[in-house]
């Protein structure tokens, strides 16, 4: 593979009203169409649901980036995106990951280990990044655990 | 061949035929004599000696070869043909030229974005606005981008109008099918929704519009942030005819942008009787400056090293014939908006060098300019000729700019200030740490002088921010070698501890509040002494 890699680390609130049921659904439907539409579209990437907040990560060629992002940015589910990170990389970090997921366990709130409990989890102090490393080190422990 | 299907048909029907043809068609004789004309064709020369009729013949006709040339009389155009006949006749024939009018194709669609343009708009409002009135629910917003000029200026149209076609999609995203979006110019859109849970509908879309427009786009390698204000109408209480709502929607809007953008509003009967008193108001400045109701009123500066007034600060005052002395901040806005600040500008400029020209040669006379006047060609000629005019030492003038100035088309503006330096007059920033207070602004140019804002002057013995940014920008003004001015003095306490943070001149009512030119002379004087 040639193409330039360009990834995009995004933060946003959710914006889904009702029960932590309804909302968990959501986001079910969320990674199933993402899984689907970022396989055709060579995106790769990891999501993260904590708190009320979603964090992002895509990975791929720029235009399937930035279609993917746009098609995100016009999601009513979710506000205030707040792009962290954009631009080319040297490689892919979740080139296994459609779309990996950090957060099934809505009632967990220590996901972003210390950061969260410091933070309050303010996206305007999180960097790029942090969110990245942080979603990058979750998804591999999870894969590990999951080998493991 | 053509035969007479019937043996009946006399003469006379085929020549009554021939004349209810729509065409003129006449036999010539060998010899040149007109052997028989129908009536459109009698009917179109003046038979027999018609001087057109002779000269056609004379040309055209003779020969078998066909043969049609074009024929003006009055207003109407011909196609004449002739051809050969048997016997040597000619047949002549004339037909008018029909006279194609073609309207002029009325563009509906802007070419960019393939939306409808205003002209649809206006049919569509016109069309809505005709039902009855229970169905004529639907709302209209008038959008506008924020900050999209920004992008072109700084990013280039490519560049822009990739981001419209983006700002487009997102819109058609937020409307249903029969919502009609328009694109009425540049950065401005009209939607016209249709939906009987008015106002409700329009708020919710508004809502959405705000939201959407404003994420972050992506175009190529930039991240690009713009905004979207939006005004809304509703008929047939804000408009009952396409222009009344047009124009009800663009108050709103102007008001949602007044409010800070990013936001809607919907129209209110107030929003009209405030954009009157607005005009009126521009009415009167218009008229004040052509009556010369402008006085320029001066304040004094102290250096407080030796406690010396070394300069005063001309500003200009609008004496109304009914409502009083009007101050800047009041009618300078407008007067930028309706193009007449560079005028004032001039003018007020003119005075203020006459006067000062007048004063103690140690005496500085300080001049606001407008953004505007940047924007505007001939602002150092204007400046040469008031110092020529007045004779006042280049060395005595100050002009004042705040960093609103310094956002627009920097390099332009740069070389206007450095050509002004280069006469020899001193340039101040004025109003610091309002705006942007960018340390790059006043990196970007060697400014003379900076002058703190009254509003952290007023506030510093009680407020803790405006004690810390006073003393950074006096700490500022120390580390770029330059004086501080402190704007807006009041007391001796404010003084006190302005001295003590190392400021080097003091403007405000502690000294005096700003006088006419008349009382300079006594005010030095008393301050003096």
């Amino acid at each position: 593979m040639t193409t330039e890699i360009h990834r995009i680390v995004y933060f946003s609130r959710n914006a889904i009203p009702g029960s932590e049921e309804t909302i968990a659904a959501e986001i079910r439907q969320i990674l199933e169409s993402s899984r689907r539409n970022n396989t055709k579209a060579d995106v790769t990437g990891a999501l993260m649901f904590n708190a009320g907040c979603f964090a992002q990560v895509l990975e791929g060629p720029q235009s399937a980036v930035t279609r993917t992002f746009e098609r995100i940015q016009r999601d009513p589910r979710h506000g205030e995106v707040l792009v962290l990170d954009y631009g080319a990389k040297s490689e892919r970090a979740f080139a296994n990951w459609s779309m990996s997921f950090v957060g099934r366990d809505l009632r967990e709130k220590d996901l972003f280990g210390a950061i969260s409990s410091e933070t309050g989890f303010d996206a305007s102090r999180l960097s790029a990044e942090v969110i990245f490393t942080t979603l990058h080190r979750l998804v591999v422990e999870e894969e590990k655990s999951a080998v493991g | 061949m053509l035969q007479i299907l019937e043996p009946d048909l006399s003469q006379t029907v085929i020549l009554e035929a021939c004349d209810l043809l729509p065409g003129g068609f006449a036999i010539i004789e060998r010899n040149g004599a007109v052997g028989y004309a129908n009536s459109p064709f009698r009917s179109i020369f003046d038979m027999p000696d018609d001087p057109d009729l002779k000269l056609l013949l004379e040309n055209v006709c003779g020969g078998d070869e066909t043969l049609s040339s074009k024929l003006r009389r009055g207003e109407r155009d011909f196609t004449v043909s002739c051809r050969g006949v048997s016997d040597g006749r000619t047949l002549v024939m004339v037909a008018e030229t029909a006279v194609v009018t073609v309207p002029a194709a009325v563009e509906r669609r802007d070419g960019l974005t393939g939306l409808p343009n205003r002209v649809v708009l206006n049919d569509q409002l016109t069309e809505a606005l005709r039902g009855p009135a229970n169905e004529a629910e639907f709302a209209l917003l008038l959008l506008d981008l924020d900050r999209f000029k920004t992008v072109n200026d700084t990013l280039g149209h490519p560049i822009g109008d990739k981001l419209l076609c983006h700002v487009v999609d997102r819109i058609r995203s937020c409307v249903r099918d029969t919502d009609l979006i328009a694109r009425l110019g540049g950065d401005e859109f009209a939607i016209l929704q249709r939906s009987p849970k008015q106002p409700e509908a329009a708020r919710a879309l508004a809502r959405r519009l705000v939201d959407l427009v404003g994420r972050t786009y992506i175009v190529d390698d930039h991240l690009l942030n713009i905004g979207v204000s939006i005004g809304i109408a509703l008929p047939p209480a804000d408009g009952a005819d396409p222009d009344r709502l047009l124009k009800s929607a663009d108050l709103a809007l102007y008001r949602a942008k007044e409010e800070g953008r990013g936001r809607h509003r919907f129209f209110e009967q107030e929003m009209d009787a405030r954009a009157q008193a607005r005009r009126a108001l521009e009415l009167d400045l218009r008229r004040a400056f052509a009556l010369r109701q402008f006085e320029v009123h001066y304040q004094p500066q102290m250096k407080l090293a030796d406690r010396r007034v070394v300069g005063f600060e001309a500003l200009a005052r609008w004496r109304h014939p009914e409502r009083g002395m009007i101050s800047p901040a009041a009618f300078i806005p407008i007067a930028e908006e309706i193009g007449l600040i560079s005028q004032i500008g001039e003018w007020v400029l003119q005075t203020a060098c006459r006067e000062a020209a007048g004063w103690p040669d140690d005496i500085s006379i300080a001049v606001n300019l407008s953004p505007v006047q940047f924007s505007s060609p001939g602002l150092v000629t204007m400046v040469i000729a008031a110092l020529r005019q007045s004779g006042l030492a280049p060395e005595r003038l100050e002009l004042e700019i705040t960093e609103s100035v310094l956002l627009q088309e920097t390099a332009a503006t740069l070389t206007i200030l450095h050509q002004l330096r280069a006469l020899g007059v001193r340039i101040a920033m004025d109003d610091f740490g309002t705006g942007y207070s960018s340390l790059g602004y006043l990196r970007s140019f060697p400014f003379d002088k900076v002058k703190i804002d009254q509003s952290f002057v007023r506030e510093m013995p009680s407020d803790g921010d405006s004690n810390a940014i006073v003393r950074a920008i006096i700490g500022l003004g120390v580390s770029l070698g330059i004086s501080t001015t402190a704007e807006g003095v009041e007391t001796q306490e404010q003084l006190d501890r302005l001295r003590a943070e190392g400021c080097t001149d003091i403007q405000g009512y502690l000294l005096s509040r700003p006088i006419p030119a008349s009382g300079v002379g006594d005010l030095l004087l008393q301050l003096h002494s």
